[in-house]
């Protein structure tokens, strides 16, 4: 009556494999694409319109062999794509460049502002990690309407950035210049302040996030060499190569700014050692910033780390006559200056 | 409509201002409001920063949290409180058991037959709906009313939140919150009050974690049982000097393996279905105060000990019914019973329990406290043992364990049965408190079948897969 | 700290203001005044709740203990209070679940008296959301509680400058043991029947821009919603982008 255990075990074997194998299928985006061609066109479309508006953007011509390279989509696929394109007035394809019109800018600024708000709001609402707002925005910006943009951007209080540092595009189709340079182009002895920071491509972004570099960080090239640029900043030393560090977009300081090495994170306080809080960076946001303030962790609060748990983390810190227990990814968040 | 324009001229003026002000105003706020407040302070408090009690605190903290003690006081804490409270329960709950099943019961079914009430009434009110309530009131009363005043002496006292701040790296990696230490703790006195204790995280996704982990602290209802099996089975494989410790580690086992099923279900929900970070995490240390002993235990009976009880009463009424019409509501020459065991055994078996066990879990959703005694009225009603039990439906205990041992060898049970029992009673579905809380919690369907169901399949896969292992060797 | 000693003399005296109190528990039908209660977690809110109305509410010393909003009743000189006891925030600026619900009805709910509760040995953290209160509400009593624990931590507050810098009624009490309650009620029953007129403290230190942000915007609104009882704190709320305060202004919530 009982079942051999050994047959058991491998129909159970397989039973777990066919239902992995299900939910693996289930969630690949080819299965679903499949069924919605008719969205694919006008993805395709958005998708094309947003590259060319980025070329433009950096000052470059676009050429249908470029795009095809950019956007991974066969060439003879793309062809008819852009005639219709061309057909519906949204390019001029002139001499094998490819130029928007009015109406094409229009529509890949709209796409811009809806992806830029959805990082926006996936930054400041939700505990999505960073290294998905993108792929997820890329989603959003096909589906999202311009009234509900509108809505979302009311929501999220009118914001000028996203959380790369990219302007949000505003209804009207204006956008806010910046001035950033590439963070290799700085020379030794260079003070800057990062101000935005590339999410495309993914494999680069990665090495980003896991340097701990953030927007608002000031930083100072120490060395510059063919293939590396090194410089230190809030207390860490960094060393990148330049196709990394050309991800990174830097303003050099202002008169009144200074590069101040003594400060450094708060996760660099150790056990016993006083500070005084100099602030918090760009890059904790939403509630959990709001938090923090609330807390008392505001420009000028003296700051004692208290203990560390037994786990590693997180380290308990006394501020404001209160012990608050901080992570350390919350910690990195909080600059100070030591106090001997 | 001149409504809405007056509106968004509004809107379109603080924008502009907006613009200009930059997005850091509410800094700028926040760091104006504490300008004030610090001006304020300075006029207005004089700290002595040298005082003693300041030092006292510390040095608590020290202990409480280093890396030599801080784990171990931990486990003791934990200890001294589940044995108080499985010990301590022993004695009241004797005397609930007698006086609400020895003594009002005899003499309730004394009154309906002298009053000549239809046996199909005295037994679905009284075998039924009765019993079930009693053994629910006798079971459960005693460990939470002793259980949740420790508790809140803890927590007023300031300990609970060093242990989450003790706990939090090993959360942290599992991608939960380190309240979730308290919420998982409550859960061993009961799993209900531990899913309404995760109020405390405030973040909704580590909450949610919180609340569909929740079922793996062995709770009260449960921790009778695994006593009672690992003494009778486990106890009973090593020599007698050793089975009380043995089976004593057996049950620690089990309490172990519903922590790391704890981290591990929170690792795989924060990887899955509840992708993310720690949105907003914040965990403040209070200071230490001595705690007002008489009114803890006044509070800490009126606010958790009796809602929980009044809600597991509500809801083991109606398994008691059902139980006693089961048993008795016969189609063909077996009862319904008979039939859900005939056709649930085969499954059970291949799973390492059987028909009667799979059948007590089905019935007694609504109380955990109330499987053993299904478990040993079907096993006799069912196979037919002599000499045990006092009629179709209705439940029992045995005061010896060599009486309940030899019911349930009857029954077919094996070594085997018992672990996969153990591990059973750890891994299934929440009781229907539990899973009415978690809707009332989270007013989402989808989250409360995920945390009723997540359980279940887990126990069926590990008691498969014991099951096979064990036929194997 | 004299001033503190009186009340607690004559708590034991038979002609105190507790013997004009009337404890209500839940019975909060009829009421001539409503009370909210806010304060920071772990300030012992609840206890002072518990004081008020005689009623039991558990207090635990852990952040984020009362979720819920829970109602009491009493009686002082013939009026009935009905107090609300609004989930324990740090701040009102932070939009969550908790800070939505406590500022709500401080907004909406426009209740007679705020009594907020402080812990004295942390003052200094919790004027952030007693300033921010003093900004939605004209009518607030400060209560300074734990005042015993404080004094074991060796810190002194001069409750009259306290009082006079932020312009409302202070009160140091330690509810754990019953201690300046009866002053308390007496203080909130003078500031409901406007006995005692506040003029509550106001953000100064602000930056020139945000401060003229501020007070144009407050201008602007006083034009477009003239009688809106609290527009500059609505200003401020506009500037930092909060959709709420809009969608009040827009359904006239904010307005009645």
């Amino acid at each position: 009556m009982i079942p051999n255990p050994v047959t058991a075990l491998l129909i159970f074997a397989g039973l777990t494999l066919i239902t992995l194998t299900i939910i693996w299928i289930m969630k690949t985006d080819t299965w679903k694409l499949k069924f919605r061609s008719k969205d694919i066109l006008k993805t395709k479309i958005e998708d094309i319109l947003k590259q060319l508006y980025h070329v433009e953007y950096g000052g470059k011509r676009a050429t249908l062999n470029a795009m095809a390279g950019a956007l991974k989509i066969e060439y003879s696929k793309l062809v008819p794509v852009i005639e219709y394109m061309a057909g519906s007035e949204l390019i001029n394809v002139k001499e094998n460049a490819i130029i928007l019109t009015e109406e094409g800018r229009d529509y890949a600024l709209k796409i811009i502002r809806i992806h830029r708000l959805w990082e926006k709001y996936l930054s400041e609402k939700t505990g999505i990690h960073k290294s998905e707002w993108h792929q997820r925005a890329e989603k959003m910006e096909h589906t999202l309407t311009n009234e509900e943009a509108e809505l979302l951007y009311r929501q999220l209080g009118s914001p000028r950035f996203d959380p790369h540092g990219d302007p949000i595009p505003t209804k009207t189709g204006d956008i806010i210049q910046t001035h950033n340079q590439p963070l290799c182009s700085l020379k030794v002895g260079d003070s800057a302040k990062i101000m935005h920071i590339e999410d495309e491509p993914a494999v680069i972004y990665k090495q980003l996030i896991k340097e701990k570099l953030h927007i608002g960080q000031y930083l100072k090239v120490i060395k510059s060499s063919e293939n590396n640029v090194t410089f230190i900043s809030e207390g860490n030393q960094h060393k990148l190569s330049h196709i990394v560090a050309s991800n990174i977009g830097v303003r050099t300081l202002s008169e009144e700014e200074v590069f101040e090495k003594e400060k450094v994170r708060l996760s660099a306080l150790d056990k016993g050692e006083k500070a005084i809080v100099v602030g918090i960076s760009k890059e904790c946001r939403g509630a959990n910033r709001r938090r923090l303030m609330d807390f008392g962790f505001i420009n000028g609060a003296e700051i004692v780390t208290e203990m560390k748990s037994p786990s590693g983390e997180p380290k308990a810190y006394l501020i404001k006559n209160t012990l608050i227990a901080l992570r350390d990814d919350q910690a990195d968040l909080i600059l100070i200056e030591k106090v001997a | 409509m001149e409504e809405d324009k007056k509106f968004d001229q509004l809107f379109e003026y603080a924008s502009n201002l907006r613009w200009k002000v930059g997005d850091d105003f509410h800094d700028q706020l926040t760091e104006g409001i504490y300008s004030d407040a610090s001006s304020i302070t300075k006029r207005v408090v004089h700290d002595d920063q040298s005082h003693k009690t300041y030092h006292f605190d510390r040095m608590l903290d020290k202990i409480l949290t280093s890396k030599k003690y801080g784990f171990l006081i931990m486990g003791l804490v934990l200890a001294i409180v589940l044995w108080i409270t499985i010990e301590g329960a022993n004695v009241p709950s004797g005397l609930l058991d007698s006086l609400l099943l020895g003594t009002i019961y005899p003499a309730l079914k004394n009154l309906s037959l002298s009053l000549g009430i239809p046996w199909w009434l005295d037994g679905f009110l009284l075998d039924g709906v009765y019993m079930a309530v009693a053994w629910v009131i006798a079971v459960m009363l005693p460990p939470m009313a002793i259980f949740f005043p420790m508790f809140t002496l803890l927590e007023d006292f300031g300990y609970l939140p060093r242990v989450a701040f003790n706990l939090d790296g090993l959360f942290k990696r599992a991608g939960a919150h380190g309240k979730q230490a308290l919420t998982m703790s409550m859960g061993w006195g009961c799993n209900a009050a531990g899913v309404v204790a995760t109020r405390i995280i405030d973040s909704p996704r580590e909450r949610l974690i919180a609340i569909i982990t929740n079922n793996f602290s062995l709770c009260n209802g449960r921790w009778p049982t695994q006593i009672l099996i690992a003494t009778i089975f486990i106890g009973a494989v090593v020599p007698e000097s050793f089975s009380r410790i043995t089976s004593m580690v057996a049950v620690i086992s089990i309490a172990f393996l519903g922590i790391f099923f704890t981290f591990f279900t929170s690792w795989l929900l924060s990887r899955t279905m509840l992708k993310g970070e720690v949105s907003t995490f914040s965990l403040e240390l209070p200071p230490y105060r001595p705690p007002k002993f008489w009114k803890t235990l006044y509070t800490s009976l009126i606010d958790r000990t009796i809602i929980v009880l009044w809600r597991a009463i509500v809801f083991a009424a109606p398994a008691g019914a059902v139980i006693w019409l089961i048993s008795n509501i016969d189609i063909g020459s077996l009862s319904i019973a008979s039939h859900t065991i005939n056709f649930l055994d085969d499954f059970g078996i291949l799973i390492g329990l059987n028909g009667v066990i799979l059948l007590a879990y089905v019935v007694a959703i609504p109380a955990n406290e109330i499987v053993i005694p299904t478990i040993l009225m079907l096993t006799v009603s069912h196979f037919g043992v002599a000499g045990f039990g006092s009629g179709d439906g209705v439940m029992f205990e045995l005061d010896s364990y060599m009486d309940t041992s030899r019911v349930l060898e009857a029954g077919g049970w094996t070594l085997l049965t018992a672990i996969n029992l153990m591990l059973f009673s750890l891994l299934h579905n929440p009781c229907s408190t539990t899973i009415y809380t978690i809707y009332q919690e989270t007013k989402s369907w989808k989250w409360t079948s995920v945390a009723s169901i997540l359980p279940i399949i887990f126990g069926l896969i590990v008691c498969f897969l014991v099951a096979q292992v064990w036929r194997l060797i | 700290m004299q001033k503190q000693e009186m009340p607690e003399a004559c708590e034991t005296c038979a002609l105190n203001n507790q013997s004009r109190l009337k404890k209500l528990g839940v019975n909060v039908e009829n009421t001539d005044f409503v009370i909210a209660l806010a304060g920071n977690p772990n300030t012992g809110k609840s206890t002072v709740f518990n004081a008020l109305t005689g009623l039991r509410q558990h207090t635990g010393n852990w952040a984020g203990k009362t979720v819920t909003r829970a109602e009491g009743a009493f009686q002082y000189n013939d009026k009935r209070f009905k107090l609300i006891d609004l989930p324990g925030t740090y701040s009102l600026l932070s939009t969550s679940e908790d800070e939505e619900v406590a500022r709500n009805f401080i907004l909406f709910g426009r209740p007679d008296v705020t009594v907020i509760v402080a812990d004295a040995s942390r003052l200094e953290r919790n004027l952030n959301l007693i300033l921010q209160v003093l900004e939605i509400t004209d009518k607030a009593v400060l209560c300074l509680n734990l005042m015993d624990e404080a004094k074991r931590h060796g810190i002194e507050i001069d409750d009259r400058t306290l009082a006079k810098d932020l312009g409302i009624p202070v009160v140091p009490t330690s509810a754990r043991s019953q201690k300046g309650t009866a002053e308390l009620i007496k203080v909130i029953y003078q500031v409901a029947s406007n006995e005692i007129k506040c003029k509550p403290h106001r953000i100064q230190n602000l930056k020139k821009d945000a401060k003229e942000a501020i007070n144009n915007l407050t201008a602007r609104i006083n034009q477009l919603y003239p009688g809106l009882p609290n527009s500059r704190w609505v200003a401020m709320r506009l500037l930092d982008g909060d959709q709420r305060v809009l969608d009040g202004l827009k359904d006239g919530s904010l307005l009645s």
